[in-house]
């Protein structure tokens, strides 16, 4: 195991360091490790190079000469395998420490440390003391998180089994556009393909694996396509006036879009998306909170209070 | 460590990465550089030793990689092909750019000057990724809240925070003892001893308002007893809506069918629970809390009636 290991190093070394493309017969006689038949060297050499695409080195495949047909060689380019973000102070470091830790424990944990440990490599010293006292902190336990953000990435389709609003669980396949985090949920948007239109799912109704699919893969995202804000457009469509008793309802409070003192009470107004979860809302504050406006809602919340009343005598 | 750890494939990226690693950490403690790639020291001593018999055609002492360890600090020479840190993976571009968005939402407003070099960053990284979107990531908890925390977890000095209860919808000042952070259903909690109410309580971290160390209040920790809270169970039947009962009540799946079995630590709790599911579900046991509910709607009812 150690003897391929040792081959693949020293090949990325002498792919590395030539400025011309080896041919496979200069690959062959001067990297240490290629022994046996010729057929053997070439199967191992094939394997290697798929081995090294995997860990994401990109060997390049040229010739010499374009005017003659000679035989092809190889080579890495060093722009294509080392990092390159530019000049980088400490500060930058240290900020990009900050996003690297804040995967302790969750998803992209590892991903997000072997990140750490090739920019600790530049050899620029974070900068720590520059920073706040800040310790943000992503929690992204999902299973299917690392699937996801792999086919966002290779553009790849998942399915999975989707727990509807009736507690089914539903089969849906998306192409995904972007995963993102807002109110400790994690979502992901995308194209239902059944549908095809843009839907956008809760991680934890997920209640089953994540499956990536080549089928129709290579889709196109939407440049500058953000989760978030197609969320918060749907949040913002209606407005309500509620008066909410003083020192009360503090989570309408920190919602709320302008606030009036009416003395015993404060009226604020606020934005919903739907009717329904607004009503659970207003009802989760009892009598320490009134809609004033609209009506409809207010009709509608005194049905649902005449429900409960019945339910329960 | 696990095995995929010392597959072929992640050994090789290890060694690739160790390189440029020891490079710019000249003269490194063995053991540190064990836990800095998350291996045992002697898997480090197997890298290490492949490493040595690596380097520029030819395999002599002039192009082998100069590699010493033996004294327990490790230092490298003659490695300069490898010896840049290689280029991010997507998938640790897509890691740093959502961490890094949590990072911008949790600055102090007064830190423009960071916010904008941690954009920059961002843009730096998008356009090394084939990811168009933008990759955000909303802070549910304040960034700076859980630094003090931590920063009194760490001291083992009580805090002063100002907690929104959603239970009774107050807010109220207390001073208590941090013991760790839990994560339980999706969200942080901070468990620690309250001095107000005399026991252990867990705090939502996203229901925090704000936290400063309280230098004077020192608790021995070793007298904290931890205490359980008392359990109320409670049963339920779903009429509409099935998929937000099962989350606001959060019962497991297994127990979906049928009347739910259900546990909660407030009588309070239960009543605006079941009032916030507005007809959606009835609660069926204990009786006497059925009584409660009627009365409570019946008291919305009126102001509604009057208003």
């Amino acid at each position: 195991m150690s003897r391929k290991i040792e081959r693949l190093i020293n090949l990325t070394i002498a792919l590395l360091a030539t400025k011309r493309y080896l041919t496979k017969k200069q690959i062959f006689s001067s990297v240490e490790g290629y022994e046996g038949t010729a057929e053997t060297k070439e199967r191992m050499f094939e394997r290697d190079k798929d081995d090294l695409r995997n860990l994401g080195v990109v060997i390049e495949l040229g010739s010499f000469d374009p005017l003659f047909e000679d035989e092809a060689g190889y080579r890495i380019a060093p722009e294509g395998y080392a990092l390159d973000l530019g000049a980088i102070t400490g500060i930058e470091i240290a900020l990009l420490s900050l996003a690297a830790e804040a995967w302790k424990g969750a998803a992209l944990d590892r991903s997000a440390h072997s990140a750490l440990t090739k920019l600790r490599s530049i050899g620029v010293d974070s900068d720590l003391d520059a920073l706040p006292a800040l310790a943000p902190r992503l929690m992204a336990t999902h299973e299917g998180f690392q699937i996801i953000t792999t086919a966002i990435s290779k553009r790849e389709r998942i399915s999975f089994s989707y727990l509807s609003q009736s507690y089914e669980s539903e089969l849906r396949t998306i192409e995904p556009y972007a995963i993102a985090t807002k109110g400790s949920h994690w979502y992901v948007a995308g194209r239902d393909v059944a549908k095809s239109a843009l839907r956008t799912f809760r991680l934890d109704r997920i209640d089953s694996e994540v499956i990536p699919s080549k089928d129709g893969s290579g889709y196109e995202i939407p440049p500058g396509f953000d989760l978030l804000a197609s969320l918060d457009l749907e949040q913002s469509a209606h407005l309500a006036t509620v008066d909410i008793r003083k020192g009360k309802a503090q989570l309408m409070r920190n919602a709320a879009l302008s606030i009036a003192d009416k003395g015993e009470w404060d009226r604020i107004t606020i934005s919903y998306l739907d009717s329904r979860s607004f009503i659970d809302l207003l009802l989760w504050h009892g009598d320490d909170v009134l809609l004033i406006a609209p009506e409809s809602v207010r009709v509608e919340l005194t049905t649902r209070v005449g429900e409960i009343i019945d339910l329960h005598v | 460590m696990s095995k995929s750890a010392q597959s072929p494939l992640s050994r090789t990226a290890r060694l690739l990465d160790l390189v440029p690693y020891l490079a710019t950490h000249q003269g490194i403690e063995l053991s540190r550089l064990a836990r800095d790639f998350s291996v045992t020291e002697p898997e480090m001593i197997a890298d290490l030793t492949t490493l040595w018999m690596c380097g520029l055609p030819g395999y002599t002492p002039l192009e082998l990689m100069d590699l010493s360890f033996e004294s327990g600090f490790v230092t490298i020479r003659n490695a300069s092909t490898l010896s840049n840190p290689r280029m991010l993976t997507e998938e640790e571009t897509i890691a740093l750019l959502l961490g890094l968005d949590l990072v911008i939402e949790s600055l102090p407003s007064e830190r423009g000057d960071l916010r904008l070099i941690a954009i920059d960053l961002v843009a730096r990284l998008s356009s090394r990724v084939n990811v168009p979107t933008k990759l955000s990531a909303k802070p549910s908890i304040p960034g700076s809240v859980r630094a003090i925390i931590q920063d009194a977890l760490h001291k083992k000095l009580a805090l002063e925070i100002l907690y929104h209860s959603s239970y009774s919808d107050t807010v109220t000042s207390r001073v208590v003892t941090p013991i760790e952070f839990r994560d339980e259903n999706n969200c942080e909690y901070l468990w620690a001893f309250c001095q107000r109410v005399g026991g252990f309580r867990s705090f939502r971290l996203d229901r925090i308002q704000s936290a400063k160390l309280n230098e004077q209040t020192i608790v021995e920790q070793g007298t904290l007893v931890e205490e359980k809270a008392e359990k109320i169970s409670y049963t339920l039947r779903s009429h509409s809506r099935p998929r937000a009962i099962m989350e606001r009540f959060s019962i497991d799946k297994s127990d979906y069918a049928g009347d739910l079995p259900a546990v909660a630590f407030s009588y309070e709790w239960i009543q605006r629970s079941i009032l916030a599911c507005s007809g959606s579900v009835e609660l069926v046991q204990p009786a006497s809390a059925r009584a409660l509910i009627v009365r409570a709607a019946r008291s919305i009812l009126e102001r509604y009636k009057s208003g």
